[in-house]
């Protein structure tokens, strides 16, 4: 069932790539979202997995789709089809290397016990409290950076050359 | 009270959108500036308690109630601390004129406020993931700085940046995810514990060269270094000393040093892959540099290259190279940066950043021309301006680890320096004054007050360089130099 | 334990692949953005995998949460100057932006 999901997600992605529409991209891409939270919530994440669900499956495609439809332009591009051809060589090579990197590694890691922690809402604001303080900064900046570029032309005309 | 380094511009950076709708220029310059100078006297004040010696853990407090935030404060952290307030003072005061004509300063201050927020936060964290999201964060405030003109040079530059910076950023997390996989812990002191005590080299080598990739692209070091000569040139004139002169060193050198000297440990083989990638940083920059025209270019280039310097003289591992690649770190801060604000003056007033069309600028232009002139020679390395120490310093601790090749290499690449800083000086300032700018006036008030507060600095710092040294570069070493251990001192804490 | 940590590294490894193709082969920046949005899903999944692999799940999944507020941020930023791109060139082929020659 895990290995079913996790090959779920690769597919999704690789779908996501290969399509040559973009909203097709993106709704792949939402797809492969909602397959990696399942892959959170058998591990255990509950938090990751709601979290990965609600905002990148739901958010992040939402800005994609956003984002796809205020630039669609007439006579774009598509992409060349031998993606099509290329890709399969590049990933069959890929995962046959995986493979037998991940064969020899097998039982070579050796194990240490990890420490101890708490709830989860304890880990979040007493342990990991500078974190919260990083992403709050990290909102900020993405904030700032969006009006910053869509800020109202100054009335004097072109600003700099 | 070390806290206060993060709070402080990130609050103002709060409150800036909202104040800069009543005042568009004057509540902004003032607040900001007045910021920057009282972090700055801060990072002074915040040496006393490190002269009774060794490392500090400070807990933040939060209106009397403890908060589990613990900052470490050492003199490596002091160091880069002093560093980053000093140059974002100058730059603050250099852009109450330049950002004229840019408008929406509010804006403007309010993103260079989270970016030295984001930097401040990397140099006092303990905790290999505090790094990367203070990292992250100082990055997404960049982007936006480098594109914050919107012409169309400048986006495609900041696109390019994005892009191969956020690469960077997941395979620093991945190396992050590994790690932690193994260890079973992010915080420094259970990483280096952890790593000491298993025995997986090739696990540790893997990690080590997914941080050298990724934090190399930050610092801009060969081969990750493409997107520098596009990024710096494009954005404005302030932004490119900020990101040349110290967010390059924070977010690559420092972390890069931080996590392989304290936490890993500095093996032979991490400091052959240095020492060469410092060198061969060194001359690509210089090399590339020569053929510039555009100035801001040709000084982008010179990054690269000086770059190239301060992780030959922090890879050799000896005590003197690390006290060489620290010194140079903060030389190349104060010159770089001056470089650069000078070179946005030249482009206000002239409107090109082109060589060819530049000449005899000294005529009209006296102030910049001597400021830029003291910069230039700064960093050619010429006595007893502070470049020139620094450079002696990494030499002599390569000639005394038996890398004499890499010596000579070192040696020719200053010379190569010098040669393409004598030609910007002659094309832009030198020689006879080309009719087009014979009614230039200097640059406006801040933004000399700027230029001639660094270019103080660099005599300064080079006729007085062993007190430097003695006060508080050599602590700063010290932690460098005793590897390890300063990172399993912090276990459990 | 250590084999399932193994067996998702390996996923994690593919997933980062694909992105990385993504990102040297596709002409539209939108599908760039795409593949860091991939390799962002990479990193999380082997996160959630080192916390399971060390019985630490807690810490594992504050760190995720944390990655995908900062990765929201970073693919705002990164659709913002998209937009603003397009409104310049018209157009969403990264072969137009070439004006600078790196």
């Amino acid at each position: 069932m895990h290995l079913f999901l996790l090959i779920g997600l690769v597919a999704f992605s690789i779908m996501a790539v290969l399509s040559r529409d973009l909203l097709k991209s993106a709704i792949s891409l939402a797809v492969a979202s909602i397959f990696l939270s399942l892959v959170f919530f058998r591990l255990g994440a509950v938090y990751a997995g709601v979290f990965e669900l609600s905002v990148v499956a739901g958010l992040i495609t939402v800005l994609f789709i956003t984002a796809i439809a205020l630039t669609r332009n007439d006579g774009d591009v598509a992409e060349s089809k031998r993606h099509l051809i290329v890709f399969p060589l590049f990933f069959l090579a890929l995962a046959v290397l995986d493979i037998l990197v991940m064969r020899k590694l097998l039982g070579q890691i050796p194990s240490i016990q990890g420490a101890e922690s708490g709830s989860f809402s304890q880990v979040l604001w007493n342990q990991r409290t500078f974190d919260l303080v990083g992403q709050v900064g990290a909102i900020f900046a993405g904030v700032l950076a969006v009006l910053a570029l869509f800020r109202p032309e100054p009335s004097k005309g072109d600003s700099h050359e | 009270m070390l806290f206060l380094f993060i709070i402080v511009p990130l609050l103002l950076a709060g409150l800036l959108p909202l104040l800069g709708k009543l005042s568009k220029r004057f509540l902004p310059d003032l607040l900001a500036s007045a910021a920057m100078l009282f972090l700055l006297v801060l990072s002074v004040v915040s040496a006393k308690p490190l002269i009774a010696g060794g490392g500090i853990i400070q807990q933040a407090f939060w209106f009397g109630a403890p908060l589990n935030i613990r900052l470490l404060l050492d003199g490596f952290s002091l160091f880069m601390l002093f560093t980053i307030s000093l140059i974002s003072f100058a730059v603050t005061l250099y852009s109450i004129n330049y950002m004229e004509h840019y408008g929406a300063k509010a804006n403007y201050y309010a993103l260079l406020l989270v970016m030295i927020a984001g930097m401040n936060g990397l140099v006092l964290c303990s905790d290999l993931f505090n790094i990367y999201i203070f990292l992250e964060m100082a990055a997404i405030a960049s982007y936006a700085l480098v594109a914050f003109g919107r012409g169309h040079e400048e986006l495609e530059a900041s696109f390019k940046y994005l892009m191969l910076s956020a690469v960077a950023s997941a395979f620093i997390l991945l190396s992050i995810a590994i790690v932690f996989g193994v260890t079973g812990s992010v915080s420094f002191g259970a990483v280096a514990q952890g790593l000491k005590t298993l025995n997986i080299k090739y696990v540790v080598g893997f990690c080590s060269a997914l941080f050298l990739a990724g934090f190399g692209l930050k610092a801009a070091l060969v081969p990750f270094h493409s997107w520098l000569p596009d990024a710096h040139p494009s954005a404005p004139a302030p932004i490119s000393a900020m990101l040349s002169a110290v967010l390059i060193k924070v977010s690559g050198v420092y972390a890069m040093t931080r996590i392989f000297l304290n936490v890993f440990g500095l093996t032979p083989a991490l400091t052959t892959v240095l020492t060469v990638m410092g060198v061969v940083s060194i001359f690509v920059g210089a090399l590339a540099a020569l053929g510039q025209n555009d100035i801001k270019r040709m000084l982008a280039y010179s990054s690269i290259s000086q770059i190239g310097y301060v992780v030959l003289g922090l890879g050799i591992g000896t005590p003197l190279g690390i006290l060489g690649g620290l010194f140079h770190l903060f030389n190349h801060a104060l010159f770089k940066s001056l470089l650069f604000l000078n070179a946005g003056a030249i482009e206000q007033s002239t409107g090109t950043r082109s060589l060819d069309k530049m000449g005899g600028l000294a005529k009209v232009m006296p102030l910049t021309a001597t400021t830029s002139a003291i910069a230039s020679l700064s960093i050619a390395g010429v006595p007893p301006l502070n470049g020139f120490w620094s450079k002696l310093l990494i030499i002599i601790a390569l000639v005394q680890a038996k890398m004499h090749v890499l010596a000579v290499l070192a040696v020719l690449g200053s010379v190569v320096t010098l040669w393409y800083y004598l030609v910007l000086q002659h094309n832009a300032f030198f020689g006879k004054l080309n009719e087009a700018w014979k009614g230039v006036k200097e640059a406006p008030f801040w933004m000399s007050a700027a230029t001639v507060l660094l270019a103080l600095l660099c005599v300064v710092t080079g006729l007085v360089f062993p007190f430097i040294i003695k006060s508080w570069l050599q602590p700063a070493a010290d932690v460098l130099g005793q590897g390890i251990s300063v990172a399993l001192n912090f276990v459990g804490f | 334990m250590n084999n399932m940590w193994i067996l998702n590294m390996g996923f994690v490894a593919l997933l980062i692949g694909i992105g990385l193709y993504c990102l040297l082969a596709m002409r539209n920046t939108v599908k760039l953005l795409i593949g860091i949005e991939i390799i962002a899903k990479g990193v999380t999944l082997a996160l959630v995998a080192s916390g399971y692999a060390r019985n630490n799940l807690m810490i594992a999944q504050t760190l995720v949460i944390t990655v995908i507020v900062v990765d929201v941020a970073v693919i705002a930023t990164a659709l913002a100057l998209i937009i603003s791109i397009n409104r310049h060139t018209k157009s969403l082929d990264v072969r137009k932006l070439t004006k600078l020659k790196g």
